[in-house]
């Protein structure tokens, strides 16, 4: 079953424009929405479909939509582009390939959550999907499903796409909108939600591409057909992308529920050189990793939860058996540090002072007490070293550098004790 | 003496349509100072103190806060740059496909550490976090225009056809097609548009070029 | 805040206001929550994570930041649970990771939070072996203040008050991560007014200040409170001093008044007390002409004798006296019981120059108090910049309109207050009246504020001279105008230091200590009861009647106490030819100025941090200053000086101490009736007394007038108007301040600089109604069309004159 990749498989060579969007049924949602149905009804869709947020988080969309105060206005919509996390492209492909089908469910979500004002954040490194959507804001804007009094109702929406700079914190909302305002992209201080005090503090509703991709089905079918599709707790189709040590590498568009070894080798082809999966990444860099004891369990969003990681932007990250982890471990590590917005001091120093010492023990400078320094240090940033993490920190990034340090020392301790001199680092 | 109003002498790229219908285009000014780095960036070459105080006096913030907002993003150079930004992803995926060693190549065929730019000017190169690519490890972006399982021998072809070729305009499908491999997904048809500088190429920021 | 709610801290039950922060709660309650970042007059932002602590809130314990936590009903929070000690040794460790061992040669060390926190919640030792973060250290930031980016703990209280508290975001946070660093911007210091508040609330030593940078180890200090003497904002400062030097002033968290900011003029304009020029002997004319030095009992003698002859000539009305604003309460009812008891005069004056009727001044009702701003509806503000002349002031203001007041600016040229103000006009000084009127009916460019001020109070008008060439009546005009709308107060502003104290103590030609008229016969024969000696029925002249006066010989002597009048008087010439004129000028002064230098004998004043006392504020607060160091040689305090000068014509004031003055004064004075040191050293009166307060009474309770002045029009307008760092004496004696007088300049607006051809960077020269300049042209987009501003007490802009014509002349 496919929801969000349907029209690009089928028209490779014109999916993205908007003759190809409307000759397959394209905008018929967005007009059913807004002529037919009221902004209520539209968000009771959105509630009974169940789908949870498919930007990390994991919240459910209608639940969010429902925390909007009601007497203040104007409320902003904006959509979270700023796919970072490592291991993720599944956003790219949506904007590059489909943008229409964005466009649209960004429509009929404003329509619901009586919006008219929306915004497009696209990171700064996606030029091309960011022409897409540009071009399909104008093709859209010509043919009358923006601006002014879309479709006679009345309902006026602007959409304006905004080009990120550069920075993963960005993908976090609050720091998103700070962007959006002008400012550094730090993330703010949570209470207030954004739902209540948002963009330039007036209610705003951030939805990841592919949660507002799947609204115009929904409008279509009705939320209870989508709820009906998948697991409980997990519903819908969710697009994964897998890279890493497999032969297929790529983005493909599932009903959850199979397991990662059934994902692995029936869509990725499995290992090259059919090696062993030594470990992977279930959920993104942010995600505690997984070895192969966790090959046969569901992908299922309470599945993976409860087995202590996340499922979060939906990438899967294969690592086989030639894997140095310790290198792998620094280069997730690495990431965060760089990409720490540095407000907060356990993130701002302790990401650092982790990347330090991972890269000394690489040099083969490690010493036996750095350990447990590691995990103390670790400590500080996420107490309790667990999953979903406590966090001395003010948003996940902090906790997220954590997960490769734990995830090594956890499942592969001896080989990190093996790039430790026994003598310390001076031999 | 305190004189709080800035004098910004009338310059062109500050008064020009495109800047105007950035400004307008969102409820409050001051969340231009974006797009018009940009804008800034593509008049000067790379964002000079000049484009600062020019973008500044444009969205009503002081130099320094709209300097703390392009040094905060990776994406807003305070340096002039080569002709060609050549940017390898070595996050997990890329590094667990050898990205490090597309590295070390795009290094010694450029002759440019990472991190800095050529004396020429040809070439400016970096390391670069994950850039949405993971299915076509290793990757790399010239001018942020992307090529997909680009492997080190590859790497230096590419830098040796920049060096000799000079394309005024950089296009993502054209490099695909002579160093490229392993693609993310199916890319559907090519497209004419491309960069001209380091810089992403976006119509409404004016960076946009086209070559067939 | 909001209803009472009750929360557990550390298993105690305790009532607080509901929407009080956490940290603030505990602190009350006696358990202080260490923090770097939270600073209680700032918003919080909860980035350091010092705060950390665990909340219940009946989903189970959560590790969150107290700053940002308003309490609720029923939160149960643990301060010092094992997660909580922990996070609070990691997080020391962390910042200690960067932080440099500097502390042997830091200015912070000793008085330092980040030593403080680390020896009572931190590790004894770091685990780090990799390599710190390394910067240039110290880099000049601006003249004043310095910056070291190493100790830098990233907290953001400096930029975040330059952004949401000064208005001057001169510094901000560049990079991002790890490489995250404090900045300016290529040639653009940090040059604001409050700069050197970001040293005092610095956890660390990463700012530290020029003027104090390795003068003194906090346990050398000895240290007292005291009143700012700058301006007549009345900031309530911690005034420090080693070894009978003053090094520091810092600010004091008085709530109603400062809460705790100073501006640097006010912070660094300390250094003059301990100046070498400071005068330490009497000074008396000899035979060549000379000022030499010589006993006191010499001078006294001087000035007794020359005293009896100049009365016995030509009467008591012959003398006058200039200044006091520059002195305490004490000091001044001690000059102005001088000039009337013993001497016989009315002709005296604690304004210089600007102009305002004294009982406007004194006592005009309904008085607004600082505080009152806060709860605005509406402000307005027709006065001086308060930037420049009432910096403190400033930042009140701006945080009302941050808070939602609506405020309303109108002044010539564009101010540090109109990006946050709601309505701003600009005019040309002169057409004043015209914009008074369209304020009254609401039209034209004045409809808007004008609709702000039908909308609803409370109203606080905020009124004085915007200029030195305004009519001063307009300003009551204004005043009058304000004061008919529903709840409304005015507080009429006025810039020197203790002016408002020394009219309250009767230095001005028409009024009596305690805010009393000299016009009200019950008010003479009451105080001529209190002196026991009639007291001069005749209003006096004011300062301009005084100058003019002693120029054209129908006043033959003059006391100046603590007054340059060749400085400050508007007609520099005038000033000039009347102390020439005089027959017997005494000063009392702290230095040789332009005007005591002219002086007949000079007597060595003893000044702020050397008296004690009381002074009074543009509320009429009243607070006490305190004595810390002894003045220079010989130097005496100023009531002192007068009541020897009264013995030495064989009468007396009566004063022993100032102690003794002031209780004179709590007897004789109705508006400060019943006011007691004691009740100003302790309890709530420490926040200082409004007077009259609750056992005083004000007989004259002045009502603004409007007389209806007409607007004037000239070709070019002079805009005269002041600037923070000026020529003024003690800036002049204080060197850190000094080097930033501004530069004389003429500022036009462009278009008329287009229009008159007169572009920037041109020599023009500025001819006004007493003299000329030669000053270099800028524009300024924010002046008033028509208008010229020079700002004034530059010494190459003092003579120009306070006429309103001005007339320019390109030269090159």
């Amino acid at each position: 079953m496919k929801i969000l990749t349907t029209r690009m498989e089928a028209h490779p060579s014109d999916s993205h424009t908007i003759e190809r969007y409307v000759a397959t049924d394209g905008y018929k949602a967005a007009r059913k929405a807004i002529l037919d149905m009221s902004p209520g009804e539209c968000h009771e869709e959105v509630k009974a479909s169940n789908i949870r947020g498919r930007g990390g988080a994991g919240f459910p969309c209608g639940v969010k939509w429902g925390f909007l105060p009601p007497d203040v206005r104007p409320r902003y919509l904006v959509i979270n582009g700023d796919e970072s996390e490592p291991g993720t492209f599944k956003d790219r492909q949506l904007l590059e390939r489909d943008p229409h089908q964005v466009i649209e469910g960004i429509i009929i979500s404003a329509y619901a959550i009586d919006c008219n004002q929306a915004f497009i954040y696209i990171r700064g490194e996606y030029p091309k999907p960011a022409r897409r959507i540009e071009q399909a804001l104008a093709e859209a804007y010509d043919a009358g499903y923006l601006g002014k009094n879309i479709f006679g109702s009345g309902f006026d929406l602007e959409v304006t796409l905004h080009l990120g700079g550069g920075a993963y914190i960005c993908g976090e909302e609050t720091a998103l909108l700070n962007s959006l305002e002008g400012k550094r992209g730090e993330p703010r201080i949570k209470p207030p939600f954004p739902a209540v005090e948002g963009l330039y503090g007036k209610p705003t509703i951030v939805n990841n591409v592919e949660t507002i991709s799947n609204m115009p089905w929904i409008v279509t079918n009705g939320g209870a057909a989508y709820a009906a599709i998948g697991p409980e707790g997990s519903v819908g189709t969710r697009m994964f992308s897998l890279s890493g040590h497999v032969r297929k590498p790529g983005n493909y568009e599932i009903v959850m529920g199979m397991t990662f070894r059934e994902f692995i080798e029936d869509y990725g082809g499995g290992v090259p050189g059919d090696r062993a999966v030594k470990c992977f990444i279930p959920g993104g860099a942010s995600a505690p990793w997984f070895t192969g004891d966790q090959l046969d369990l569901p992908i299922t969003i309470d599945d993976v939860g409860n087995a202590g990681s996340m499922l979060g932007s939906g990438a899967i990250v294969v690592m086989d058996e030639t894997t140095n982890v310790v290198e792998a471990a620094h280069s997730i590590v690495s990431f965060f540090a760089h990409e720490s917005c540095g407000q907060c001091t356990p993130c701002r120093e302790g990401t650092s002072w982790l990347e330090m010492v991972l890269a000394r023990i690489l040099r083969g400078q490690g010493r036996p007490v750095d350990l447990e320094l590691l995990l103390d240090v670790s400590d500080n940033i996420a107490p309790g070293l667990g999953w979903p993490p406590k966090m001395t920190t003010i948003c996940p990034l902090g906790p997220s550098a954590v997960s490769p340090v734990t995830s090594i020392l956890r499942h592969f301790r001896d080989e990190v004790e093996a790039m430790i001199p026994a003598g310390g680092p001076h031999g | 003496m305190w004189i709080d109003e800035k004098l910004v002498p009338p310059m062109t790229w500050t008064t020009s349509d495109r800047v105007e219908r950035i400004l307008s285009s969102y409820p409050d000014r001051k969340s231009a100072v974006m797009p018009l780095l940009y804008v800034a960036m593509a008049e000067y070459g790379y964002v000079t103190d000049e484009a600062i105080r020019e973008v500044a006096g444009l969205v009503g913030m002081t130099s320094v806060q709209v300097s703390s907002v392009a040094t905060f993003y990776t994406m807003y150079k305070r340096e002039e740059l080569g002709k060609y930004l050549l940017s390898v992803c070595t996050s997990i995926s890329c590094s667990l496909l050898g990205g490090r060693d597309v590295l070390h190549a795009v290094e010694d065929e450029t002759g440019v550490p990472a991190g800095e730019t050529g004396p020429e000017r040809d070439f400016s190169v970096e390391h670069v976090e994950c850039i949405g690519a993971c299915g076509g490890a290793p990757a790399v972006q010239v001018n942020y225009e992307l090529i997909e399982g680009v492997g080190p021998d590859k790497a230096r072809e590419l830098v040796r056809w920049l060096r000799h070729a000079a394309p005024a305009v950089v296009r993502g499908d054209e490099m695909q097609t002579l160093f490229g491999g392993q693609r993310s997904f199916d890319w559907g048809p090519s497209e004419a548009a491309g960069a001209t500088g380091p810089l992403p190429s976006l119509g409404s920021i004016g960076t946009m070029g086209e070559s067939k | 805040m909001g209803d009472p709610v009750k929360v557990t801290i550390d298993g105690t039950e305790h009532e607080v206001d509901g929407g009080t922060l956490l940290i603030q709660a505990a602190q009350d309650a006696g358990t202080y929550i260490p923090r770097f970042c939270w600073h209680k007059r700032m918003k919080p932002v909860g980035m350091c994570r010092m705060c950390l602590v665990e909340v219940d809130t009946g989903r189970g314990p959560m590790l969150t930041t107290s700053c940002t936590t308003p309490c609720s009903d029923g939160m149960v929070v643990d301060t010092k649970s094992d997660i909580v000690t922990k996070a609070q040794e990691g997080i020391l460790e962390f910042l200690l990771i960067n932080h440099p061992l500097d502390c042997p040669v830091c200015d912070r060390g000793g008085e330092c939070p980040l030593q403080d926190q680390t020896m009572a919640y931190g590790p004894g030792e770091s685990r780090f072996v990799e390599e710190k973060r390394h910067y240039e250290k110290p880099i000049d930031i601006s003249e004043l203040v310095l910056l070291d980016r190493e100790r830098c703990i990233l907290c953001a209280r400096c930029t975040r008050f330059s952004d949401e508290i000064s208005g001057d975001p001169l510094i901000e946070f560049q990079d991002r991560g790890n490489g995250t660093q404090v900045l300016t911007f290529p040639d653009e210091p940090f040059k604001s007014y409050f700069s050197g508040n970001t040293v005092q609330i610095c956890p660390v030593g990463a700012l530290t200040a020029r003027p104090y940078r390795f003068r003194a180890r906090p346990w050398d200090l000895e240290a007292v409170e005291a009143t700012c003497p700058h301006c007549s904002v009345g900031c309530r400062i911690n005034v420090q001093s080693s070894q009978n030097q003053v090094l520091r002033f810092l600010g004091v968290d008085n709530e109603p008044t400062n809460q705790g900011w100073l501006c640097d003029k006010g912070r660094f304009g300390f250094e003059y007390i301990g100046s070498p020029d400071r005068l330490t002997t009497p000074l008396v004319r000899g035979e060549g002409g000379e000022l030499e030095e010589t006993t006191w009992a010499a001078a006294l003698q001087v000035v007794a004798q020359w005293l009896q002859d100049v009365i016995a000539e030509d009467g008591p009305d012959s003398v006058a006296g200039l200044g006091g604003a520059r002195g305490t309460n004490e000091d001044a009812y001690a000059f102005g019981k001088l000039l009337r008891a013993v001497i016989g005069t009315n002709n005296l004056d604690a304004q210089l120059e600007d102009g305002l009727n004294p009982q406007f001044l004194a006592a005009a009702t309904p008085r607004a108090s600082i505080p009152d701003l806060d709860a605005a509806q509406t402000i307005l503000l027709w006065g001086p910049d308060l930037k420049e002349e009432l910096p403190v002031l400033y930042l009140r203001v701006r945080q009302a309109a941050q808070n939602g007041a609506n405020l309303i600016v109108i002044h010539p040229r564009r101010t540090g207050l109109h990006d946050v103000a709601t309505a701003t006009v600009a005019y040309a000084p002169g057409r004043g009246p015209e914009i008074l009127d369209r304020l009254r009916s609401g039209t034209g460019d004045l409809a808007a504020a004008r609709k702000l001020l039908m909308g609803g109070g409370p109203i606080v008008g905020l009124i004085g001279r915007p200029g030195l060439t305004e009519d001063p009546m307009l300003a009551e005009a204004v005043a009058a105008f304000v004061r008919d709308l529903p709840d409304a107060k005015i507080m009429p502003l006025a810039r020197r230091s203790n002016l408002f104290g020394a009219l309250d103590m009767g230095l001005a030609p028409s009024l009596l200590p305690g805010r009393a008229a000299i016009a009200s016969p019950e008010a003479r024969s009451a105080l001529a009861v209190e002196w026991a000696t009639p007291i001069p029925e005749a209003t006096g002249r004011d300062a301009a009647g005084i100058i003019a006066g002693l120029a054209d010989g129908t006043l033959r002597s003059l006391f100046l106490f603590g007054a340059d009048p060749i400085r400050d008087f508007p007609d520099q010439a005038a000033a000039r030819a009347a102390l020439e004129a005089a027959n017997l000028v005494v000063a009392v002064d702290q230095f040789l100025t332009d005007s005591s230098r002219l002086a007949d004998v000079v007597f060595p004043a003893e000044g702020f941090t050397e008296v004690e006392g009381t002074v009074t504020n543009l509320e009429g607060r009243v607070q006490k200053v305190a004595r810390l160091v002894a003045g220079p040689g010989q130097s005496r305090p100023p009531w002192a000086i007068f009541e020897d000068i009264a013995a030495a014509v064989g009468s007396s004031l009566g004063a022993v101490s100032a102690a003794s003055i002031h209780k004179e004064i709590a007897q004789v004075a109705p508006a400060y009736r019943g006011l007691s040191w004691e009740q100003l050293e302790l309890g709530p009166g420490r926040e200082g007394v409004i007077v009259p307060g609750e056992t005083g009474e004000q007989p004259l309770r002045y009502v603004p007038v409007d007389i209806g002045i007409a607007p004037r029009a000239a070709r070019l307008a002079l805009h005269s108007a002041r600037t923070l760092y000026d020529d003024g004496v003690h800036v002049r004696f204080s060197r850190s301040l000094a080097q930033l007088t501004a530069e004389p300049f003429a500022f036009v607006n462009p278009e008329d600089g287009a229009r008159l051809g007169i572009a920037a960077g041109s020599l023009v020269r500025v001819t006004g109604s007493s003299g000329a300049a030669d000053l270099e042209v800028q524009h300024d987009p924010g002046l008033a069309a028509g208008a010229v501003y020079v700002p004034f007490n530059l010494e190459e802009t003092v003579g120009i004159g306070d006429g309103l014509d001005v007339k320019l002349e390109v030269i090159s």
